[in-house]
């Protein structure tokens, strides 16, 4: 069937597709609008409907890849730990210095990195702490009075 | 407790009465010690050390320089010190006048000893910024909180180096500080043992 239109009408078509479909899921509007917005280029009722049922299968997908666009710094992956006990070094014998050694694995844009970092034990404990307390933000009625205001 | 030869000679030199008459031996031991832990010309301006001839006084001083970063290496007591510095033809006082002062300084020397050395990046602290992203340019109405996580790094030789940077989801770093938790409760029960 697509033999029978010539290249540019093809062409046309997808590009025309593509953009429909990706400012509809970039906008993220609602089944009426977007039923309203294609009725004005007055096709049928059942390639309304097709076009509709196309959106809306493919909408949250689309606005997965739209989201890898977005600025962004490298994302945390995931983190492996190992505990160790520095026993002497070449300038100080006998000690006892335990360490927590960790590999950071981090993502950007498809590339991969880890990184090898140290900590001591009281360290650990403040990382800890900060990070809880980061956490715990959300919950604030602050964040989530904002958070109810967005939407 | 072992000394080189070279350093062996300078303690004998010290050990001279002729050579370091008592307030010249005490201000160069003071200054082998502060040249070490504070700055390396530390305490060599002292008046008591310019009658001293300046290569006696080079010998000395890196003879006593050496003698007190091998007792901090070793972890040394004060009886092998003693052994040592009698070797070299010391006498008591000032064997104890140095001894004294290896004592005072005995820490501030391990701190400096155990701090040289390679090891990885060592975190030193952590910032976070928590946003609420509400669209792009890209993609609008995106309304999720995100987390910027900032690590503070220190090199042990160079002092700082550039942070570590990253972006997580809520999940995410309910995984990361749960993984780090596990690393807490590991090191306290291995303290334990």
């Amino acid at each position: 069937l697509l033999r029978q239109l010539n290249k540019e009408a093809v062409q046309h078509g997808v590009e025309g597709l593509t953009y429909l479909l990706t400012e509809s899921s970039k906008l993220m509007i609602s089944e009426i609008d977007f039923q309203d917005s294609i009725h004005v280029l007055g096709f049928s009722d059942e390639l309304n409907k097709l076009l509709l049922q196309l959106y809306l299968d493919n909408r949250k997908e689309i606005r997965r890849i739209l989201s890898e666009l977005a600025p962004k710094l490298p994302s945390y992956h995931s983190l492996e730990w190992r505990l160790d006990v520095q026993l002497a070094s070449r300038s100080l014998r006998q000690q006892i210095e335990p360490a927590v050694t960790i590999k950071l694995h981090l993502n950007q844009n498809e590339d991969q990195s880890a990184r090898v970092l140290q900590t001591d034990p009281s360290t650990l404990l403040h990382l800890i702490r900060q990070l809880e307390q980061a956490l715990g933000e959300m919950k604030t009625n602050h964040c989530r009075r904002i958070v109810r205001n967005m939407k | 407790m072992e000394l080189s030869a070279y350093a062996q000679g300078g303690w004998r030199l010290l050990g001279d009465p002729r050579r370091f008459p008592r307030r010249p031996y005490a201000a160069l031991l003071r200054a082998a010690f502060r040249s070490l832990l504070d700055h390396p010309q530390a305490g060599l301006d002292d008046p008591d050390l310019k009658d001293i001839d300046p290569t006696v006084l080079k010998h000395c001083h890196a003879a006593a320089a050496t003698c007190i970063l091998e007792a901090g290496k070793q972890k040394a007591d004060i009886s092998a010190i003693s052994t040592c510095l009698e070797d070299c033809k010391l006498d008591k006082e000032r064997i104890e006048q140095f001894c004294t002062e290896y004592q005072k300084n005995k820490d501030a020397l391990e701190i400096l000893l155990g701090s040289i050395g390679r090891s990885p990046l060592h975190i030193t602290d952590v910032s976070w910024r928590l946003e609420y992203q509400i669209k792009s340019n890209q993609l609008h109405k995106t309304y999720q909180p995100s987390y910027l996580v900032t690590l503070n790094v220190e090199n042990g030789d160079s002092g700082s180096h550039p942070d570590v940077s990253f972006s997580c989801t809520m999940e995410q770093l309910q995984d990361l500080v749960g993984k780090l938790k596990d690393a807490a409760k590991s090191l306290e029960r291995a303290t334990q043992m």
